[in-house]
């Protein structure tokens, strides 16, 4: 076998099944990889070289707690906290024989979108690293497209697992909140807070995520709704979109590519009025800068001056949050959802929109150095996905194309609650069509 | 009704819960909740409280 790691993760689990290849080669074949990126693209945190148990191999956002290990969660204020109990997800993917190769960079706290880092250093993005890995789950994108590990978990409370998919090019699920137990995980906004993985393709989505969904008796708010088959067989769908503000507000490359990708999906289109992103993701907002800023009362009160600059501002914001308006905020949330599955959705399954409206920006343009027109931009890059963790809905990422600088496009699909199933069977589809899912960065100018 | 939050508003009430804004802060943070709103939303029956949201989860599941 020329190189291990090139496998899917779907493809790595047959080998491995049939004996062709042994857990100890697939731990090899990504540490050798990590080994050449790592200083190029700083993915990861920690590298286990002996991971613990036989399988293929994962790694996750450095945020999910194992007993005994150190959690960092992206922070100055948490360098080298041992985590006293181990996660729910990760204890379940340990139980399905998905081993851990590491823990990787993410935003600190998970609160920003690109994955600039200031305690832990930048990620960059594998195709270029002048750009954004995206974030939160900045290290889990990178990782995956590079080819370091086999698939990765994220968490995704505005579209920290869907934004690092796009900008890194491999699939990335957010799944309906309350359907992966976020026991042992960091918190930042309960009411938002999802679990999901990213990995090469929907169908190897399918395997992390029917290793880890289903009722948690350590997170009273999991979901007792049944979970587990994530069957990819090939159906019929009904896919609505708004192709006309897509082409108004949407880059041009991008806009051509989704198009065309909704195109290739073989499915039915419905054109509809597009769901109001922008009051949408405010009251995401609203919600999220509450909470978050809550959980960070202490540290904040505390010990300010440890925070980077850009997450202190952020959790500032929250303590000015009026409680009524964040509670009629969270009053108004059903109403919302049941708007969007009964108009939006009324004659679909789905809904096809971008991951991002811009392409993938540089990390200067959109860090500390980024100029008077850095918070707009920043804007841009989350307002297509923080609308669906306001709803809880579930929403498939899978990469859709390429913009001429050779950066990725990904192409968004948002489902109703539980509809973990059908965006992946369509993401699954759309990949037996079509190949970017399989094109990773190249190594020679590593 | 205009909105009247400023940079001392903001400051004496994170100040009150206990937070030191950063140099600048208050400004912008008086900006934005000036410029919040609602606008756009549903009409809210009286008795709908957050917990509904639950429920609408369930309602709203993929069939």
């Amino acid at each position: 076998m020329s190189d291990p790691a090139a496998l899917s993760l779907a493809a790595a689990a047959q080998a491995l099944r049939a004996r062709h290849v042994s857990s100890r080669e697939l731990a090899d074949a990504c540490l050798a990889r990590i080994a050449r990126w790592q200083p190029r693209i700083n993915a990861f945190i920690s590298v286990e070289q002996q991971p613990a148990d036989e399988g293929v191999p994962l790694a996750h956002k450095d945020m999910f707690y194992r007993k005994g290990r150190v959690s960092n969660c992206g922070s100055k204020i948490r360098r080298g906290w041992i985590a006293q109990e181990t996660s729910t997800a990760l204890s379940r993917l340990d139980a399905a024989g998905m081993p851990q190769i590491g823990t990787l960079n993410m935003a600190e706290f998970a609160y920003g979108p690109t994955g600039h880092n200031e305690h832990w250093g930048d990620c960059r993005n594998p195709w270029n690293p002048d750009h954004i890995a995206g974030g939160s789950s900045s290290g889990s994108g990178a990782a995956v497209a590079a080819r370091l590990a086999f698939g990765a978990l994220g968490s995704d409370t505005g579209g920290s697992v869907r934004i690092p998919a796009a900008a890194c090019g491999v699939t990335g699920l957010k799944t309906t909140w309350g359907r992966v137990s976020r026991h042992g995980a960091m918190p930042l906004s309960h009411s938002l807070d999802t679990i999901g993985p990213l990995a090469r393709s929907a169908e190897d989505c399918a395997l992390i995520l029917a290793a880890i969904a289903g009722f948690d008796p350590q997170d009273p708010l999991s979901s007792r709704e049944p979970a587990g088959n994530y069957s990819l067989a090939k159906r019929k769908f009904r896919v609505a979109l708004s192709s006309d503000w897509i082409e108004r507000h949407a880059d041009p490359e991008v806009a051509a590519a989704v198009l065309a990708a909704a195109r290739d999906l073989g499915a039915t289109l419905v054109e509809v009025e597009p769901p109001e992103f922008d009051t949408l993701s405010a009251h995401c907002i609203t919600v999220m800068q509450a909470e978050a800023s809550a959980q960070h009362a202490r540290w904040m009160r505390e010990r300010p001056g440890d925070y980077s600059s850009a997450v202190r501002s952020r959790l500032e914001s929250g303590f000015a949050v009026p409680a009524a308006a964040y509670l009629e905020v969270l009053r108004l949330r059903a109403a919302w959802l049941e708007r969007f599955c009964t108009a939006t959705l009324a004659n679909a399954d789905l809904y096809l929109l971008p991951a991002m409206k811009v392409r993938v920006p540089t990390l200067e343009q959109t860090g500390p150095r980024g100029g008077a027109g850095m918070p707009a931009l920043l804007a841009e890059v989350t307002r297509l996905t923080r609308w669906v963790n306001y709803l809880g809905v579930p929403a498939l990422v899978v990469p859709c194309g390429f913009d001429s600088l050779g950066l990725p496009i990904g192409l968004q699909l948002v489902g109703r609650p539980f509809a973990e199933a059908a965006l992946l069977a369509a993401g699954h589809a759309f990949q037996c069509e079509t190949d970017w899912h399989c094109r990773a960065p190249a190594e020679r100018s590593i | 009704m205009t909105k009247q939050w400023n940079s001392e508003t903001i400051e004496s009430m994170l100040a009150a819960q206990g937070i030191r804004l950063a140099p600048g802060r208050a400004e912008k943070i008086a900006a934005a909740l000036n410029a919040a709103t609602l606008s756009g939303s549903l009409p809210l029956e009286f008795e709908s409280d957050p917990t509904g949201y639950q429920l609408a989860l369930e309602r709203c599941k993929a069939k």
